[in-house]
């Protein structure tokens, strides 16, 4: 990328994100207080307030509240603008997000030291949208080569980075696999019994003339249309359920948050697993009893 | 003792069906058995390190549990206060800062992908670590190899920071503290390592490095000197009455017993796996049950005409039901024996994965064994083999004697 190239984008972005730049919240290790005033002048400066804390301090749009930095100095007035709900933030949860949004040079003038150098000021981060079809990672290597001191990386890479998540999914996964076992050992005990307890209608096709491959073809049928059901009553129940979890969640933590998602490849991934399971277990079971001979399956 | 007996033999009668009943409760008992060491493990093994550190109260700033909240400002002055308290034994304040030391052999010697989750890619010649100053006269370790560090220069350090940095007792190390922002370049401080020690609170991935007060300061070059991050008190008596005085005393100040800090985990911070231990408790309890039902029921359906020769030979009814309840408890009772020590390999599996999670105490667990959790296991377990035998015993109870062995001679 060229350096023309990188200082339009950057221009044509903080442009585009100014709306959003100024209205960064301060960090939360700056915990500003915020209380409820009575005054209502429609010439103050404005802030955005959290759900959780407009719910929790009695606001509403048009309310005016008094901020001020941690230790109570230098408390202003603000006119609240809005009430927006917070992104769902998973390493939050079962925390209130009491938060208010104010412009960027309100949070400077409460925060700086008074005798701050002027041009001194920092921000926490600075969150950049590119135009579409950029790499973001070319971009992002670009300004960590020409701005030392800043470390950018792509937003893709940010979540990637969220540890805790990685794990989750990992337990998850364990704890899937060992359930798909367990399924799996009382599949094959239902199947083996299911089959014990036809062994003289398969005694008698046998009987019959029917050879072992038909019976057997019969059997896989049999079990395809038994774990294609089972597989679609399972991802109704799945897609039913879904919507009682995430609300029940969403309540008890009080978040946007989506507990429970079942995508298109989360279905795909329970059918491939379920179908082939299913119809292994019936066909490992029919054939125990298959070879064994056809008078003894009659019992004759 | 006969019904007992008498289910054995019919269980020992179908033993492949009988073995894949028992395996299938056993897995089952184990994931259960696994959820419910889940569902208290980490408040348990939390409480078990608060006890380890021999501390009653923690005092923060701004009660953020967390090494990044707000400092506690003037700190000796504060600990000195705060020991003065009636009810108060010992005091200690403790400070923490990024910091970053040279390996010896520089990047040659770097073990991969040292320093932390940044660390991904080229190996470094520094690994990241966690200076801990201390202000008092109480170590907040417990020392595993040679002795606490004097007041000028000496340090002790973690397991981890031996092993990463390859040093023991006596060696000597270039600590870099990076005190005010992540950017500082400050000259490193020489450090000698007088002991290794164990902490309670390191958290995975953490090296620790830890000395008095003043060696982190001199490390800092005096920036932001007299500050803690955490100060912990021990009392002679009552707890909540010592720390309601400390909290009498100092009202910026955020006072916590440690079972407070349990219980605000409890609330926040640990609620998830005691949420998902209680879902999959739920979904598996309900599982076993419904296929352990429909394993009795088809088995039951397939002995009707031996169950109504024995009741026509003058079985009575309720001996006839108590055998399908003992059957259904000899397969839960086996496959819940099975499930523990199941149960317990697989605990350990799921422990060292979810162990990997940043910002846990290494020496935490997530799955404790309680005497609670092993009774709690058995008395489900019961619940369900008697609720799975329930449609079954139905059956038998019900069955037309008469008109059963006459369809069983006419099939």
């Amino acid at each position: 990328m060229t350096a023309t190239r990188l200082a339009g984008l950057l221009a044509l972005l903080v442009i585009v994100l100014a709306p959003v730049v100024v209205v960064l919240a301060p960090s939360p290790a700056s915990a500003q207080t915020a209380t409820a005033t009575a005054a209502t002048p429609a010439d103050i400066p404005a802030v955005l307030v959290s759900r959780q804390a407009a719910a929790a301090l009695d606001l509403s749009v048009g309310s005016v509240v008094q901020v001020a930095p941690p230790d109570g100095s230098r408390a202003r007035d603000f006119r609240v603008a809005g009430i927006y709900e917070p992104t769902p933030d998973p390493s939050r949860l079962g925390n209130a997000i009491h938060a208010v949004r104010l412009h960027l040079p309100d949070v400077l003038a409460l925060t700086n030291p008074p005798d701050a150098v002027r041009g001194a000021e920092s921000v926490d981060a600075i969150n950049i949208r590119l135009t579409p079809g950029a790499d973001a990672a070319a971009f992002a290597r670009d300004v960590n080569a020409r701005l030392p001191g800043v470390a950018a990386r792509p937003a893709t890479d940010a979540g990637a980075a969220a540890g805790p998540f990685r794990v989750l999914e990992r337990f998850h996964l364990a704890i899937a696999i060992v359930t798909i076992i367990a399924s799996t050992v009382f599949l094959v005990a239902l199947t083996v019994m299911l089959v014990d307890e036809r062994r003289e209608t398969v005694g008698v096709l046998r009987l019959i003339g029917l050879p072992t491959s038909r019976v057997l073809v019969q059997v896989l049928l049999e079990g395809l249309l038994v774990a294609a059901t089972g597989s679609a009553f399972g991802l109704v129940l799945a897609l039913a359920s879904e919507g009682v979890i995430n609300r029940f969640f969403q309540w008890r933590y009080d978040t946007a948050l989506l507990f429970v998602q079942v995508t298109p490849s989360v279905a795909a991934t329970c059918v491939m697993i379920a179908i082939p399971l299913g119809v292994s277990a019936t066909v490992v079971a029919s054939w125990l009893l298959l070879r064994r001979n056809a008078l003894r399956l009659a019992r004759r | 003792m006969i019904a007992l007996r008498f289910s054995w033999r019919s269980l020992v009668r179908q033993p492949a069906r009988a073995t894949l009943g028992i395996l299938g409760v056993a897995a089952v008992g184990a994931l259960l058995f696994d959820m419910l060491m889940l569902s208290d493990g980490l408040i348990v093994s939390m409480r078990d390190l608060l006890d380890r550190t021999g501390f009653d109260v923690r005092i923060t700033a701004s009660g953020d549990l967390r090494r990044d909240g707000d400092r506690i400002r003037e700190a000796s002055s504060v600990v000195a206060s705060i020991s003065r308290v009636p009810g108060v034994d010992t005091v200690i304040g403790l400070r923490f800062v990024d910091a970053e030391a040279d390996l010896p052999g520089g990047a040659a010697a770097a073990p991969e992908g040292t320093g932390g989750p940044d660390a991904a890619g080229p190996r470094r010649d520094t690994i990241d670590v966690v200076f801990q100053g201390v202000l008092g006269q109480t170590a907040p370790w417990t020392l595993v190899e040679g002795r606490d560090p004097g007041p000028a220069g000496e340090v002790v350090v973690s397991r981890s920071f031996a092993d990463a940095m390859h040093v023991g007792v006596g060696a000597r190390i270039a600590v870099r503290a990076r005190c005010v922002s992540r950017d500082d370049v400050l000259p490193p401080a020489r450090l000698r390592v007088s002991g290794i020690a164990e902490f309670p609170f390191e958290l995975v991935g953490d090296n620790t490095v830890s000395g008095p007060m003043q060696v982190v300061d001199a490390a800092c070059g005096g920036a932001r000197a007299d500050e803690a991050d955490l100060i912990l008190a021990k009392g002679t008596g009552e707890t909540d009455l010592t720390a309601t005085a400390i909290r009498d005393g100092h009202r910026a100040l955020s006072v916590a017993t440690n079972e407070q800090v349990l219980g605000r985990l409890q609330r926040n911070g640990f609620t998830y796996f005691r949420q998902i231990s209680v879902v999959l408790s739920t979904v598996t309890l309900a599982f076993a049950l419904l296929l352990i039902t429909v394993l009795l029921t088809v088995s039951v359906n397939q002995r009707l005409g031996e169950i109504a020769a024995l009741r026509a030979l003058g079985f009575s009814r309720g001996r006839v039901v108590a055998d399908v309840l003992c059957e259904s408890m000899l397969i839960v009772g086996l496959g819940g024996l099975l499930s523990l020590p199941l149960g317990a390999l697989l605990a350990q599996g799921l422990d060292g994965i979810l162990k990997s999670m940043p910002g846990i105490p290494s020496q935490m667990s997530f799955f404790v064994l309680a005497p609670a959790t092993v009774v709690i296991h058995a008395a489900l377990l019961t619940a369900t083999a008697v609720a799975a035998s329930l449609y079954p015993m139905q059956i038998v109870a019900r069955l037309p004697i008469a008109a059963t062995l006459r369809n069983e001679v006419l099939s």
